[in-house]
């Protein structure tokens, strides 16, 4: 398909250009390692403690590691018109959104396949136990992230105060997927069996990502278009 | 025309509202478990129902705003949302003061509260957005995508919600059962009866808020005509 | 504990009116606010025609 064709090509220029510069990855990265040093500050948890809250900890330095990612997406374009330019290019909207929406898909999962290790060494988690789960529940909130997070910032891309906005938009909206990732990550982090619920909790974000791609799809055209 | 509709409604409503003050505070029985505190949900409640009223019109506002590009259905969709965010912080704090004396705790991680809470937050950040956009129609169509997103993440969350709650049970009184199990009809006649008045007021509000946006309008018009001249 | 619960109540009436007075205040502050820009325009758009 067309759409996707072009969605690969945007998301391809938008890695590669990243991975030239490196200034997103290397900030967030160093952002994310600092954060989880402060919450082991914070909070000098004990393994109990790690296996009450830590997908959420996790969860919470994702979110953060995200919402500086996204910021990016668009507000990369902004600097000579790049934003007009593409939006007038063959590629619909929806393309351009899925793209961007791909691309910091890709750089938050690497992000967060590199904070793993990290929170292992410093919490003493061992976290590799159910790690094929891990790694699935790991991308479908990514995603919801990722998707979510580059529409907002589609939204927000002129506006003055963008990197204040964009969290406080994204947040709260993102909250029915952060609750069961934050359960499902939690369980499967600690290696401990899955509760007997879990498959709701899965259900419920499977259906957030499907219902808010298909809406941000949907209306990517509406908002990028002047 | 608008002006006589406000002045109707305000005829109506006011003395509706502070008749039911007065019989909900004198006439109506005390709850057998609760005492008198349980009266504050004479109010908590219809605001809430006020309040999922003006989000829901904001919702299909702003479709209705993509879909025919006419500019009263973006004045329409900020004036509901507005109005709902009012109504729902009397709900919110109302619920915390009841809370307070129910369940001995300001706050809890019940449902429903979680859920206001959090639907609050996400409208809340509607009205920033629009006060970050300048340019009337970028305002408008970024807005009613913004209320399209939020309605959906609202309506997900509270089912969301509901199933995190069933996990760790919150306190033992919930508001929905918190004392009105056995409702008396006298009780619930009132509530509905003060759900009308609270109905009332916010339409009020709505359509007064409705007529600022078209003054802004006008204001925004004669402003560009007034450069225009120069 | 009884005058407690009444004391609340009172806080909660108090509450619940007080918000919806206040979102009335600031709709009239809006509207004081725009009618006063209102005519501050029509009377700058006269004076120049």
């Amino acid at each position: 398909m067309t759409m996707l064709r072009h969605a690969a090509t945007i998301a391809a220029k938008d890695l590669r250009s990243e991975f030239r510069t490196k200034e997103s990855i290397n900030s967030t990265l160093s952002f994310s390692v600092v954060i989880l040093l402060l919450f082991a500050f914070a909070f000098d948890p004990s393994p109990d403690m790690i296996a009450e809250f830590g997908g959420g900890l996790l969860w919470i330095v994702f979110a953060f590691a995200g919402a500086l990612i996204v910021n990016r997406s668009f507000a990369r374009e902004l600097p000579n018109d790049c934003i007009d330019v593409l939006v007038s290019s063959p590629a619909s909207g929806a393309s351009l959104f899925l793209g961007k929406a791909l691309a910091a898909f890709i750089l938050l999962f690497g992000i967060e396949c590199i904070c793993l290790p990290v929170f292992g060494i410093f919490y003493n988690v061992t976290w590799w136990r159910s790690l094929g789960g891990l790694l699935g529940v790991l991308a479908l909130g990514t995603w919801a992230m990722a998707c979510t997070g580059a529409f907002i910032s589609a939204l927000t891309v002129n506006l003055r105060l963008r990197e204040l906005m964009l969290p406080m938009l994204v947040y709260p909206i993102l909250i029915p997927a952060l609750l069961p990732v934050m359960m499902l990550t939690n369980t499967l982090l600690t290696g401990q069996p899955p509760p007997s619920d879990f498959t709701v909790w899965l259900r419920l974000l499977i259906g957030f990502n499907i219902i808010f791609t298909t809406l941000s799809v949907y209306l990517a055209e509406t908002i990028l278009v002047r | 025309m608008r002006s006589k509709v406000i002045l109707a409604l305000g005829a109506i409503g006011m003395p509706l509202l502070i008749r039911n003050l007065y019989v909900l505070m004198f006439l109506v029985p005390d709850d057998m478990e609760q005492g008198p505190v349980y009266r504050i949900f004479y109010y908590h409640l219809p605001a809430f129902l006020v309040a999922a009223v003006g989000y829901l019109t904001a919702m299909v506002s702003s479709v209705m705003y993509l879909v025919k590009k006419d500019q009263k259905y973006d004045a329409i969709a900020v004036s509901a949302t507005e109005v709902a965010l009012a109504f729902a912080a009397v709900n919110l704090v109302t619920g915390m003061i009841w809370g307070r004396i129910s369940w001995g705790i300001w706050w809890a991680w019940d449902p429903r509260l979680t859920w206001a809470l959090i639907s609050w937050l996400v409208y809340f950040g509607y009205l920033m957005l629009r006060n970050a956009i300048d340019d009337p129609t970028e305002r408008a169509k970024n807005s009613a995508v913004l209320s399209i997103f939020a309605s959906a993440s609202v309506a997900i969350t509270w089912k969301a919600i509901e199933w995190w709650r069933t996990q760790h049970p919150g306190p033992v009184l919930s508001i929905r059962t918190g004392g009105v199990q056995k409702i008396d009809p006298a009780m619930e006649n009132m509530l509905y009866i003060n759900w009308l008045a609270l109905l009332l007021l916010g339409a009020i509000f709505l359509l007064v808020r409705l007529r600022q946006e078209e003054v802004q309008r006008e204001i925004d018009a004669l402003r560009r005509y007034a450069h225009a001249m120069n | 504990m009884d005058e407690r619960n009444i004391t609340y109540m009172f806080y909660g009436l108090a509450v619940a009116w007080g918000l919806l007075a206040l979102y009335a205040v600031l709709l009239g502050l809006r509207e004081r606010d725009l009618t006063k820009q209102l005519e501050t325009l029509r009377r700058m758009v006269e004076e120049k025609k």
